[in-house]
Order: structure tokens, then sequence, then C-alpha cells
């Protein structure tokens, strides 16, 4: 029972994020991807309001944080003019049908598997579990047990969306529990199965963007699976960055409804996990740079991909330096002290790392089908050139260890490098020719 | 191609599944993970909480020791017994000095019983045992 109550308490995500998508600029997308959305929009909202009031000492209460953030919601929304465009009604063809199939065998393999006790991360246990425990019990971030150096381990800077969101489900709940953790696994791969052919049906038709969800779908479900990612942080990091990349692919992703969106689940990504934040970094600058607009255009769009991600990293890193608890993103070495003597093992050991995970097919065959798809597109270098950005900072970052990183790497790399398999699956959605990335005079159409 | 693919890679996951263990519901969320070796310290943690007091101390030990498992367990003592004070015996795989969980009230002994009691036995359990210990003299 309390699994339920626990996972019944994230029916509030979509209800906090409704006030934002449910305005007609959003009557674009169908009714499941509007549910989704808001649900990504509604849990980076629940989670700026949570460190707001962790900041301002007020108590964790779920009512008014739910409240609060849903106003904000409907705050955001309320310049929005720009409307999402409605893609042209398509027969559900056998491809796309075929495709939504696997997409749901996939889930129920993820789902199975969770239950079985096969896909549990034993970082749940170490600090995500503990932490979203511990906020629950002192109504806040416990500064005392973050602080206390026995607790070292738990990472007290890492951002704090999936502890505050577990922390909020646990107060409803009444307690921890380490099942219905686990579920987020094949729930939030539910919710891209579900969610994501709809945002891709803005870059792609029908069928490509089925089959791009499918491949994406497939794709983390096996590594999922495999690298043991139930109750950790990475499936809400793929789910915000997999929404985020599909809006900003889309051919109406120069309207602000749509790139106020993207910024919002960008800042879920960068309040999920460290890297959310080199995610949302190159995502955003790539995008800039694709779309060629002028100054005043290029601010009000990278404000609206950045600034939710400012914001939400700022209150944190207010409220870490403010309570003496951590000053910036550093554990495993001074920032950009590198060791240059490792430059050319990393590669190697991500390179075995990703060979070991599924005979490095879940890595491949996105890849594979990629070249598959022939010469990509401009609008394709979004996808792509993230990809390419996060390998760098993987890269960059294991070179800060002192010592050999071969067995950091050897249990971190096939998680970490999960998005850069969905954006090698979601690059051949990419809309081809020049409409996609060319500058236009105002807002797009529809 | 990319149906092709995500076909591929759906029968592979569902290859990925623990088909030879059974689906079954498990002890506990890591006995068919790559994690499993923990399955004995999980289960007897979880039983702990039932016997070790709120705000009581305790250390978990394994027999043999073994420094890593000790570290992992410790940890899972925090996660599994909030409420109390967990004190490690062991700390990212080297031995803490006796004098950092000198004070534990309890102890959560992994393993085989010791010959010697080290208190007053309060858990018998297939995964090990739970020990009121004496005061420190």
């Amino acid at each position: 029972m309390t699994a339920l109550a626990w996972l019944g308490t994230l029916i509030v995500l979509p209800a906090v994020g409704a006030p934002l998508l449910a305005r007609p600029a959003f009557g674009g997308f169908a009714p499941v991807t509007r549910a989704i959305l808001s649900g990504g929009v509604g849990a980076t909202l629940l989670t700026f309001v949570l460190t707001l009031f962790a900041l301002a000492h007020l108590p964790w209460r779920a009512a008014p944080v739910a409240v609060t953030a849903a106003l904000l919601a409907w705050a955001l929304g309320a310049p929005v003019r720009a409307t999402a465009a409605s893609p042209e009604p398509e027969r559900l063809g056998r491809a796309a049908l075929l495709a939504a199939c696997l997409s749901a065998v996939c889930v129920l393999a993820a789902l199975a598997s969770t239950l079985a006790g096969a896909a549990t991360s034993v970082d749940l246990f170490y600090f995500w579990g503990p932490k979203a425990q511990q906020f629950a019990l002192a109504r806040g971030v416990d500064i005392a047990f973050l602080a206390d150096p026995l607790h070292d381990y738990m990472h007290a800077y890492y951002p704090p969306l999936v502890a505050g969101i577990d922390a909020l489900s646990t107060i409803v709940a009444g307690r921890f529990s380490w099942t219905a953790a686990t579920l987020t696994f094949p729930i939030l791969l539910g919710a891209l199965a579900a969610g994501l052919p709809g945002v891709l049906r803005g870059a792609a038709p029908r069928r490509s963007a089925a089959v791009g969800s499918a491949l994406a779908v497939a794709a983390l479900a096996v590594i999922g699976i495999r690298a043991n990612i139930a109750g950790n942080g990475d499936m809400p990091l793929l789910f915000f960055e997999t929404l985020a990349m599909a809006l900003l692919m889309r051919r109406d992703s120069e309207g602000a409804a749509v790139q106020l969106v993207a910024g919002l689940l960008l800042a879920g990504g960068a309040a999920a996990k460290v890297e959310g934040l080199a995610y949302a970094l190159a995502a955003a600058a790539i995008f800039l740079v694709l779309r060629r607009r002028n100054a005043a255009g290029s601010i009000r769009t990278a404000a609206r991909l950045l600034l939710p991600t400012a914001a939400m990293l700022g209150a944190w890193f207010a409220f870490g330096l403010t309570r003496q608890l951590f000053r910036d993103y550093s554990e495993y070495g001074r920032f950009f002290v590198l060791h240059l003597e490792f430059l050319r093992r990393v590669p190697t050991a991500m390179a075995t790392a990703l060979a070991g995970t599924g005979r490095g097919l879940p890595y491949l065959v996105p890849l594979l089908c990629l070249f598959a798809a022939g010469r990509p597109s401009r609008a394709a270098l979004l996808p792509l050139g993230t990809a390419f950005a996060l390998v760098l900072f993987f890269w960059f970052t294991y070179l800060h260890l002192s010592t050999d990183p071969s067995e950091w790497i050897a249990w971190s790399a096939p998680r970490v490098l999960m998005p850069v398999v969905m954006l090698l699956a979601l690059a051949p959605c990419a809309p081809a020719g020049e409409a996609a990335t060319r500058d236009t005079s105002g807002p797009s159409p529809g | 191609m990319p149906l092709l693919g995500a076909a591929l890679l759906t029968a592979l996951a569902l290859w990925s599944l623990p088909w030879r263990e059974g689906l079954g519901r498990p002890r506990t969320l890591v006995d068919r993970s790559t994690a499993r070796q923990l399955a004995p310290g999980y289960r007897l943690l979880i039983r702990a909480a039932a016997v070790i007091p709120e705000k009581a101390s305790f250390v978990t030990r394994t027999e043999p020791p073994d420094p890593n498992f000790e570290t992992w367990y410790f940890r899972l003592g925090v996660a599994f017994l909030p409420g109390r004070r967990a004190l490690p015996a062991s700390d990212f795989g080297r031995f803490t000095p006796p004098g950092t969980w000198r004070e534990a009230e309890y102890l959560v002994l992994i393993g085989a019983r010791p010959n010697e009691a080290p208190g007053e036995l309060v858990l018998d359990a297939p995964d090990g045992t739970v020990w009121r210990r004496r005061s420190p003299s």
C-alpha cells in the first residue's frame, strides 16, 4: 500500500504543470503528449519551489508546495502567445503500429526486470533513497545529515530534483518505499514511449517519429536493465533530456511556447544530475548557432532555454553557500586539474565499458541506423552535436581523477552515456532541409 | 533499418531478463541485480530495524571481516534504519579505527555466529545475528 501511495503522489506532477500546458498555445499536442510534458514541467517547478522553501527555512508540506508550483506554471504561461503547430493528420501505418508495440514490450521488459529485482541501482540505497527519506523526516534538506562526515558519500551537492520529488512522495505516503522508487524506471520509460512520438511528430512524419521513438526506448530499456538504473537519477535525467531535445528538433521550435517548455525540461535535467547542466548548455548553444537569428532574437531564445536552469541551480547553490554545505560541483578532483597521463586510457576504458553492456549492441545499433539513414540533415546537427559534446564532457570529467579512472568508468560509463544513445536514435528524425534551421521572422505559425 | 534496430534491441531487452532465475517476486530488490552479493546483509538489516530502537546506535560487521562489504553494509544500514545512528566499521573499503564505533549500542553481524557472545542476542536469523552490546569498559 505504501508503494501505491508513494507512486500515486506522482500524479500531482502533471497536475502542477497543467496550468502551463493546458493553454491554447499547446493545443497542437495530443492530450497524452501534453500530460507527459506537463509531468516534466511539474517536476521541474516543484523542485524549484522545494529549493526556494528550503532556502527560506519553510518546511516542506505537499499542498503549499504543489499550489505554489502550479501558480508558477500558470504565471509562466501567461505571456505565451505563439502556438505549437498541429501536425497534419496522418493515418497510423503498419510501421508506426509495430514501433508502438515494440516500445510497449520494452517497457514491460523494464517493468518485469525491476519487479524481479534485476534492474535495481545500488546507488538508490547508498544515497538517492536515504537523502529522500531523511529530507522527508526533516521536512526539508537535512543539513546536519548531509554535513555529517560519516555521510560524505551522499554527494551533498548533487542537484535536488530526485531527492526532492522522492521526499515529497514520502511525506504524502508516510514512509519511503524502496520498491516504488525502483518502479520510476519503467514508469518514466513508459512515459517516454507514450509521449515521445507525439513530440517528434513536429519534426518528422508519423512513421519516422514512431520508429525513432521505439529505437530510443528500446536502447534505453536494454541499457537500463543491464546497467541497473532502477531507482537512481539516470531515468529522470533521460526523461527530461529526451523530451527537451525532441521539442527543440520540431519545425515549430522557433516559437516561444515550445522553447519555454524545452527550457523548463532542460532545467529539470540539470536539477536531476550534474551532467544535465552540460547537456543543457550544449543543446542550447548548438540550437542558437543553428538558428542564426539576429542578436535580440538570440538573446530571447537563450533566455527561454537557459533562464530556468540558471534559476534552478542558482537557488540550489544559494542554498549550499548560505548553509556552508557546498560551493560547487567538485568531488573527484579539483576542477580543471586534469591528469593527462590518462588521456588515452579514458576512451579505451569507456569503449570497454560500453562493449560489456549487451555486447555493445544498444550503442552500436542506433549508430548503424544513423549511418544507414544517409547524410544527416543540418537540423540533425543539434542532437549529434549535443552527443559529441557529452562524450567530450565525460572524457574531460574522467580526467579529473588523480588515480587510474578505469574502475570508475567501468561502473559509470554505460549509464552516463545513455543520453548519447538516445540522441543518436533521435537524430534521423530531424527535419530535412533548411526550413527547420533557418531564421524566421517571428513565432512559428500554427 | 531503424525499425529492424528497434526490433533487435527489443529482443535484447527480453533476453536481458533473468529467465533462468525466474521472474517471481524476489526477497530483496537486489536479488537478481549486479549487487546480489549484498542480499544477505540487505535481508538482515531489514529485520534488524524491528529490534534496534529509534535513536540507538549500531555498527554492521561481517564474519569474516571484510572492509568492502562492511562499507556497503554501513551504507545500507543508513538506508534501512532511519532514525538510528549507523557507525561505520569500514569506510571506502578501509577499516575505521575501532574508536569510531566503540560506542555502538547494537552490533549487526552478517555471517556466522561468533564463538564468544558480544552481548545479548536480540535477533537470530539465517543471514546473521543482532546483538545488544555490552557497555564498553
